[in-house]
């Protein structure tokens, strides 16, 4: 399957994501000739434990794990366990199962939802990153996905030469922010060069990773 | 959710019931040959004490992997009165790493099963699957090629169908109707109520492999 990268907005020091920020960056898509296409979203969830202890040592445990949905594959669901490095492609009735086992509990869900814009051979998703209750906007996504190749090493030259053009488009507008692309270890997760939906979630984990430390990096300051 | 009901059946008379089934039913026979894994929560892991099933398809010439969750039985009068147990079940494919997923959550080997058999799929008034399968049970971990069997001479059978909350009478129905076809040969009751083996069995069998000219001597 085509592969992409998946990329995240990093605010300057000092600065927060709004939804000018987004609006620009979608206007910077059409200003590069991208042609709008439909709606996307994909969505992330995270489950903690259910302790029946509260004494038990949470050690034994991982403090939470992942469960990612992809508009590209709507019949399926990834699970992830960071810490661990694992990575677990299931058809969706997994999150029945997992409600069942009433051993983890969903917490937090996050809506990625946007739309996509296509661009020669390339796939262009900008989205925003909300809380599935509200609307209140947690981050900015882009996922650069390029149609004919299918192998991580054989399309790096030409993703970070798109990724030149865009950074470098961007910078017109002077946002306080940049994309960021976090090259991620798909190895260490068992992932080949062979690019699949499974590479996509661990990038989603990537990302929401990158967009917490942000959220607590910008707290840490203010206090 | 899904209708069920079990029986056993002695070795000797299995090929006399896939006689039959194959008659019955019209489709060829699928091997099977599938490796259980029982998983069970951690002492301290959970609302409830869990149990999942890591399902383990040998037969496919690359291994396939499936999550089944199997709960509990849909309870009240209705269902006392019903030949076959209507519970839920939940069945995810997965891919090949599922284990140690459930390891890394907190999920303990409880025990692992090595199902050898065939099954045939079919259309009857519901979707039915119907599997003769010997249990076997494997004497160091994981060593499906050393698997032992837990009842020698004895096969279980399963007949299962996938319901719904609106449809699970009449496919509890269809089921019931097609069990009747196998009396001679079988009992086929809920889960847990053992009905043993049928005294008609050894007279059927005969009938049904003479009829066959599969059973004849040279």
């Amino acid at each position: 399957m085509p592969l992409k990268w998946v990329l995240h907005w990093q605010p300057n020091a000092g600065s927060t994501v709004n939804s000018q920020i987004l609006n620009e960056v979608s206007q910077c898509v059409e200003s590069i000739h991208g042609v709008k296409g439909g709606k996307w979203k994909a969505t992330l969830t995270f489950y903690k434990p259910i302790l029946r202890d509260q004494n038990s040592p949470a050690a034994e445990f991982p403090r939470d794990f992942l469960g990612i949905s992809l508009p590209e594959q709507p019949n399926k669901y990834y699970l992830i366990i960071r810490g661990q490095r694992i990575v677990l492609e299931a058809d969706f009735t997994i999150q029945a199962i997992m409600e069942k086992l009433q051993s983890y509990k969903l917490r937090v869900a996050l809506n990625f939802e946007g739309f996509q814009y296509q661009l020669g051979d390339f796939q262009l998703r900008v989205g925003k990153v909300v809380p599935n209750n509200s609307e209140n906007l947690r981050g900015i996504v882009m996922e650069i996905e390029y149609l004919p190749i299918s192998s991580m090493e054989k399309s790096r030259q030409v993703m970070e030469e798109f990724f030149d053009v865009w950074q470098e488009a961007m910078s017109k507008s002077s946002l306080p922010g940049r994309f960021m692309h976090i090259e991620s270890n798909f190895a260490e997760y068992g992932l080949s060069d062979y690019y699949t939906s499974q590479h996509t979630a661990v990038q989603y984990g990537n990302v929401m990773a990158q967009l917490i430390a942000t959220v607590q990096a910008v707290q840490s300051a203010r206090n | 959710m899904e209708c069920v009901v079990q029986g056993i059946i002695e070795t000797q008379h299995v090929e006399a019931l896939e006689i039959l089934l194959q008659g019955i039913c019209g489709v060829p026979r699928e091997r099977l040959r599938l490796h259980e894994i029982c998983l069970k929560s951690g002492p301290s892991l959970g609302a409830v004490a869990s149990e999942v099933r890591i399902l383990c398809d040998l037969e496919q010439a690359e291994p396939t992997w499936t999550v089944k969750h199997i709960g509990g039985a849909i309870r009240g009068a209705g269902a006392e009165q019903l030949s076959v147990l209507v519970r839920t079940m939940v069945e995810s494919k997965v891919s090949k790493n599922v284990l140690r997923l459930f390891y890394a959550l907190g999920y303990k080997l409880d025990h692992e099963l090595l199902r050898v058999g065939f099954a045939f799929r079919f259309h009857r008034g519901a979707h039915i699957t119907v599997t003769v399968s010997s249990v076997n049970k494997m004497l160091k971990l994981h060593s499906t090629d050393e698997a032992v069997p837990v009842t020698p001479g004895i096969q279980l059978v399963e007949v299962t169908a996938p319901a719904t909350s609106d449809n699970y009478s009449e496919v509890a129905g269809a089921v019931s109707t097609f069990c009747e076809y196998l009396a001679p040969l079988l009992h086929l009751s809920k889960p847990g109520i053992s009905t043993g083996v049928v005294p008609t069995a050894a007279a059927a069998a005969a009938s049904l492999l003479s009829a066959d000219g599969a059973g004849t001597t040279m």
